[in-house]
């Protein structure tokens, strides 16, 4: 039996950084907001304290804020003629379940788009002719321009206290900053953190190259900052435990830190945990979603929410799943090509690298956060002229120590044994003494990248699950290639001891494992109902009190990590709701 | 909030402290590096660090309201000058395993003017 809870304005399908915020803008507003959660309740002051946090065991291998595949997974493929297995332990990428989402686990690597990025298919037809894209290359622009964004960007800046330099404050280029970065209108919250060693070393040779390395922009305060809502972040520990942990020290953002604290103060807030939502009730000849369906994973118990608004703040596969089990929208086919639902799902290229081990070196990897890296964005995105070189997109190219943890890092040099005395030996030698370039890459989507509704697997609701058919493309590997050859050169004028082999892509994508949590696309947004899922307000094309948040909006996705544009769209969106929308409920984009 | 605040014993330690010399200390300087603290030492109740209001001759662990780490439990201190002082310069090295995420101040000046802001936070 299914019970039928009190109406309330609007409802949040899911709890990190989209659902707080919106449940925050939306009650300031002076609607009443209930927020569902699939995963349990966190405090960090429980479960974000010392020493227990610092156990690399228990969150990087037995990934305990990470969702759990025995409740609700993901079939996969490589091509559509092939058929697809469940994900039956989390790998390449990492989903949240609790109170927080990813942002409990993520690492801070904070981000803006670059404006290229933002007209990723109009930018690259002007420049290089629209037949430099290929035709199964089904890359969109986004709907809204860099500078229209920008203050949103602004405004998630300020609320996560971000550390960085700025190197285009106002269309002024600033040595030492990102010159490549769209105009900000202001500077970063807090500095940069303070640079490794490693970073240093690479960010001199870069610059003798003549590139232009700048500090990791990262939410991780590099010291105490009052947030845009009153509420304090503390300065960065340099603990090395950001990813996969939560935060010891209030100073990685999170919604923990940066809003929950205010919501659940708040008497038009009401936050439920263990809520898991399975479908939205839909009317398609009224356009109107009228609330949802979710079952208390403690009892098993079925409820109804009715709500005036919903909001989709569940991660990618959350999003889509939703659209596709409530049947709101036309599923993807890339067959015909018809329909969006599902469609221009992408990943990232990430994880290619190369080692370097330097005998003299002293690099203390355990000091760090994903903020001490140098970066260079001058092979990122359409930061170069690609003519000639036979593919689009690019990297960003870096090097720092982060997380120097334990168990998981343990760089030796090439013909070290795998495991035995001689490993050992090896691993008490170098550990001081390596360092890695990384490089992560844009990718952009393909035809037949996309997910539907698996036809034999289900979830524990008794739900299809999602089917994800991925393969990398022959883009894809250019990009690779390409970068990975500006990263060995400067690896040599660094002068190491020793160089381990360039960590390239080859062959299929490879689920198993850690790549990034970098999924997007599945409901993009867009100017054409034909081509989109959502407007420019982020708004269901099928449900005019349906809006749907989060990097499933991307049309694709550029090299760079997608927290910093989901927080400013969120921003951007709940704008839209709060000025527009409740004033005059309806379509705010005629198609 | 209830709070068990060793009324005796602090009134004597503030007492003795009238007498030593801490003039040389910055009080507004310490404020100011005391927003380091402040972040987790807030007076909210999902604060990550326990108030520190009238911390200056208090007994360790002796808030009822926040949830110690075992070793504050055990360590049975008394915070005064020389307690503060070495705890505020190596945390983990006074109280072994405890669970503030804090390496420490190294600058004895800059120890000297928190310890005489936290004798002023009441």
């Amino acid at each position: 039996m299914t019970t039928r809870l009190k109406e309330v304005d609007a409802v949040m399908v899911g709890m990190g950084w989209t659902g707080s915020i919106l449940a925050r803008e939306l009650t300031k507003a002076g609607l009443t907001v209930i927020g569902l959660e699939r995963g349990e309740d966190l405090s960090p002051r429980e479960n974000f304290a010392l020493p227990a946090v610092r156990d690399e065991l228990r969150y990087t291998y037995r990934l305990e804020l990470i969702q759990d595949p025995a409740l609700e997974t993901v079939t996969f493929r490589h091509r559509p003629s092939e058929s697809a297995l469940p994900m039956r332990r989390f790998g390449s990428f990492l989903p949240g379940n609790s109170v927080g989402g990813a942002a409990n686990h993520w690492g801070g690597q904070h981000w803006r788009y670059l404006p290229s990025d933002h007209a990723t298919r109009s930018h690259i037809a002007e420049r290089y002719g629209a037949s430099a894209i290929p035709d199964d290359m089904t890359i969109q622009d986004w709907a809204m321009s860099y500078d229209e964004l920008e203050p949103y960007y602004d405004k998630f800046d300020k609320l996560c206290g971000v550390s960085g330099k700025a190197g285009n404050l106002r269309g002024q280029k600033i040595e030492g900053g990102n010159i490549f970065e769209g105009a900000r209108n202001d500077d970063y919250p807090t500095p940069p953190l303070i640079m490794t060693e490693s970073g240093l070393m690479f960010a001199k040779v870069a610059k003798e190259f003549g590139y232009h390395p700048f500090p990791q922009p990262a939410s991780n305060a590099s010291r105490p900052y009052t947030n845009s809502e009153g509420l304090t972040l503390g300065g960065c520990q340099y603990c090395g435990f950001c990813e996969r942990n939560g935060c010891e020290a209030n100073a990685k953002a999170g919604p923990q830190v940066c809003v929950l604290p205010l919501l659940r103060a708040e008497p038009k807030f009401t936050l439920r945990d263990r809520a898991w939502v399975s479908r939205l009730s839909y009317d398609k000849a009224a356009k109107k979603v009228t609330g949802v369906l979710f079952t208390d994973t403690r009892t098993g118990e079925e409820y109804e929410q009715p709500a005036g608004l919903v909001v989709l703040s569940a991660y990618v596969f959350g999003n889509i799943s939703l659209l596709l089990n409530s049947g709101i929208g036309e599923p993807y086919d890339p067959v015909t090509s018809k329909g969006v639902v599902g469609k221009n799902y992408c990943y990232q290229l990430s994880r290619l690298g190369v080692t370097l081990f330097f005998e003299d070196k002293f690099f203390n990897p355990f000091m760090g956060s994903p903020g001490t890296q140098m970066v260079m964005d001058d092979f990122n995105g359409d930061n170069f002229d690609h003519r000639g070189l036979g593919f689009l997109g690019g990297c960003k190219i870096q090097l720092g120590h982060a997380d120097g943890r334990p168990i998981s890092y343990r760089p030796v040099p090439p013909g070290t044994p795998r495991w035995g005395a001689a490993w050992k030996k090896a691993t008490a030698k170098w550990y001081q003494h390596a360092a890695r370039i990384t490089l992560s890459g844009s990718n952009y989507a393909n035809r037949y990248n996309y997910i539907d509704l698996d036809p034999t697997y289900k979830d524990q609701l008794g739900r299809p699950l999602l089917r994800m058919t991925y393969n990398f493309v022959e883009n894809d590997y250019k990009v690779g290639d390409y970068c990975m050859r500006i990263a060995l050169d400067i690896a040599r004028a660094m002068q190491p001891t020793m160089i381990g082999p360039p960590g390239l892509r080859r062959g299929d994508y490879d689920t198993v494992p850690y790549q990034s949590t970098h999924n997007t696309g599945g409901t993009i947004m867009g100017h054409d109902p034909k081509t989109s899922v959502v407007n420019r307000y982020l708004q269901s094309w099928d449900a005019d009190n349906l809006f749907i948040m989060g990097a499933s909006t991307f049309p694709q996705q550029s090299a760079y990590n997608p927290t910093g544009p989901v927080g400013a769209l969120a921003y951007w969106s709940a704008e839209a709701i709060v000025t527009k929308y409740l004033k005059n409920p309806g379509p705010l984009v005629h198609a | 909030m209830p709070r068990r605040i060793g009324g005796a014993a602090r009134a004597a330690l503030l007492l003795a402290l009238s007498a030593t010399s801490v003039a040389a200390a910055d009080v507004e300087h310490g404020k100011a590096l005391y927003q380091t603290c402040a972040a987790c030492h807030t007076e909210r109740p999902d604060a990550l660090g326990p108030s520190l209001k009238g911390i200056f001759g208090r007994k360790s662990a002796a808030l009822e309201d926040f949830r110690y780490s075992n070793a504050m439990r055990r360590a049975n201190l008394v915070w005064d000058d020389a307690n503060l002082r070495a705890y505020i310069q190596d945390p983990q090295a006074k109280v072994k395993g405890n669970r503030m995420p804090y390496g420490g101040v190294t600058d004895a000046k800059d120890v000297d003017d928190i310890i005489a802001y936290l004798k002023a936070l009441n």
